[in-house]
This record gives C-alpha cells, structure tokens and sequence, in this order.
C-alpha cells in the first residue's frame, strides 16, 4: 500500500492537532487487510494482533469518517 | 472482444513458453465502491497516452531507471533481460464484473485490486502473468495497493530456509501478486508495490514498513529489537535499531531488518520521507527484501 503523503497527513492534522494516533491506527488497520489471503479455502495463521475481519472494517470506517468527513485536501 | 493494443516492453527470455511475465494492463472498468457489484468505465480508457507514459514509469521503476535511483536489484543482467513486461490497452469494453481490475475503496482512496479476476481476462488475451498491475485513472481515488501472490504449494520450487523454517520461491502461482496502481503515481510507488505483489502469502510476505505492521518476512515483532534480525538461507542479517532517520515511534513494537543505506528509509517504509524529499527516489530496500525478492524471481526465472 502506498504510503499517505505528507501532504495528506498535514491536512489532517491542520483540521484536527490531535488526530496523530488516529491516522497511525487507521493506516495499520489498511495495510493489514492486505496481510490475509482473501481467497485462501482456510483461514491462515495470523498474528495475534491482528483484528478479525469484521471488527477492522467497522473501525476503518469509524476512522474515515473521524479523519476525512469535510477535509478539502484530500 | 476489442482489438487489444498490446506492447512489449521487454521481450524476456523467449526461449521459454512460460517465461516470468509482469503485465500491466489499462483498467477497464471500476467496481465503486469495492465489493458492491456496481461498475463504471474506468477514465483510463479514453486516455492512452496517460496509460503508456504510466506503463513506461512503472517499467522504468522496477529496473533502476528512474533519476537518481539507487534500487538496481531488477536491473541485474542475470535478472532484467529475462523478464517479460507486456502492456496491454483496451477501449471500449463493457462495465461489467470480468472487465473490473481495480475497485474503488468506500473507507479510503486506495484503489484495490480485484485479484481474481486477473487471470482469466488476461488468459482471454492469451496471456499470463506473475506479478499484474491495473492502472485507473479514477477520478476520486489516487493511492496505490497490492495483494501478495498465491503460490501453487502443490508444484516446485527453490527451497530455502528462514530461521529454521523450509519454504520454497515456488515456480507457480494459483493467483499472481495483483497491483492497482494510479495513473498519476510517481517516484518508487510502482517498484514498492511490486514487492508486495511478487511475495507470497505462504512463503514470505513483505509488509509495509511505515506502520506498526504483523509478522512478515521483513517485520518482526518485540521488544527490546534484538541484534539480529533473521537467518535467511544460512546467512545472519542484523537487526536495524533506529529505522533509519524516521526513528521506531515509542508505542511500536515492529522491528525491521538492517538497512542498505541507513541514511534513507527503506522502499517498504515511507519513502515520501526521504529527506531531501526529492531523494525518495534513492531509497533502497532492507537487506532481508533485496535478497529475497532476487531470489524469488531468479527461482521462477529458472522454471
């Protein structure tokens, strides 16, 4: 996954000082999904840290809307 | 079926029926959002100059052509002049699920790719391929991602060992590492993605650096970082401490492999930071990916 742009990260931050921890969350939760075989026939083995399925993508969207809900500069 | 306009970017070892191929192929159409069935003509399909300057740049990238670029590993001659690079443009085709390459994210602007649906249009084309990228020229979404490949566990491969564990660089793959890349994308997008795309979700995967990642071949886990990171076919490879310039954030517990260049970070981490920031360019890989990756192709080089 490509890495967010400076520019990006700084839009965010200019429209909410305090939103570090929540890009670092929401950009761990985007790089994970692409950690898991989406067509595997089982599950594969997964770090313990890694969240289910289900629960990330309720939180991405949780996320996205907190960090880009009226951002201009995207 | 239009008439596809293909180029060959690289011809690669044309001794080989199946030689180690990387397509990369004009989207057709767009999933928007991902994963609801709904579909429109991807913008790139009216814009063919965008798509051949986009598979030019990723053809440069991936072969240490790019200014001031550092990362030659591909540009090895017992490497580069066997890979096949095809690029594939096709106007005209229906919005339709078999056409859709890349969706579009509703959680982001990530572009993602549609990983089964890779082969059986290439195959349409007679083609094949290892690693694929999908350029969309979307209109809302602009960032790049990628799905590891599928190996085919049940066929060949080079064996090697990782901290003990035997794996193998497999010949074949059940669904080749998928990129979705934009049309806009610049700097070392194209060859970071690659990475991903040619690991494997069974023998080695190859994370994203610039997050507090899981478990891949080039990211661990723990605390404190230890000197050593992995031993990769018999040969020990340090740890990197101080993740180049970018520092470890406290709260991390990810620890990556030790650097080529430390001044710079690594192509799987953030390579926007590069600073000067016009030095992105000259970012290199850590030394558990650069090896890895060589030997991974060199492997289905030698099917």
């Amino acid at each position: 996954m490509e890495p967010l742009r400076p520019e990006t990260r700084r839009a965010i931050l200019n429209a909410n000082p305090r939103a570090g921890p929540q890009i670092e969350e929401y950009e761990r939760l985007l790089a994970e999904r692409f950690t898991t075989d989406p067509d595997a026939p089982a599950p594969h083995p997964q770090d313990a840290r890694v969240l289910p399925h289900k629960t990330r993508e309720q939180r991405l969207r949780e996320l996205y809307h907190q960090l880009f809900d009226g951002l201009e500069a995207r | 079926m239009a008439n596809p306009t293909i180029r060959i970017l690289r011809a690669g070892d044309t001794t080989k029926a199946n030689p180690f191929t990387i397509c990369i192929v004009a989207n057709p159409a767009l999933e928007a959002p991902w994963q609801t069935g709904q579909f429109i003509i991807d913008p790139i399909t009216a814009d063919a100059a965008a798509f051949d300057a986009c598979a030019d740049y990723i053809n440069q990238s991936l072969f240490a052509g790019l200014p001031n670029q550092q990362e030659t590993a591909l540009a090895d001659p017992a490497i580069a002049p066997f890979v096949k690079v095809v690029s594939i443009f096709e106007s005209a085709l229906p919005p339709a699920d078999a056409n859709a390459l890349v969706a579009q994210d509703s959680e982001s602007d990530l572009l993602i790719a549609r990983r089964t649906v890779f082969r059986p249009f290439l195959a349409a084309r007679n083609l094949d391929a290892d690693v694929a990228y999908a350029v969309s020229k979307s209109n809302t979404h602009t960032r790049a991602s990628a799905w590891f490949t599928s190996d085919d566990d049940t066929q060949g491969g080079v064996p090697f060992t990782l901290d003990g564990q035997t794996l193998a660089h497999r010949y074949q793959c059940l669904i080749p590492g998928t990129i979705a890349i934009h049309s806009s994308a610049t700097s070392l997008t194209a060859l970071h993605e690659f990475h991903h795309a040619i690991s494997s979700y069974t023998n080695g995967s190859i994370v994203d650096l610039y997050v507090d990642s899981s478990l891949g071949l080039n990211c661990k886990t723990g605390r404190p970082i230890p000197p050593d990171f992995a031993v990769y076919n018999g040969v020990t490879m340090a740890s990197d401490p101080v993740r180049d310039h970018l520092g470890y954030p406290p709260s991390w517990q990810s620890y990556h492999c030790e650097l080529h260049d430390p001044n710079l970070p690594a192509i799987m981490d953030n390579y926007w930071l590069a600073a000067p920031a016009a030095d992105s360019n000259a970012c290199q890989n850590d030394r558990i990916t650069r090896q890895f990756v060589s030997d991974r192709v060199r492997a289905k080089l030698s099917r």
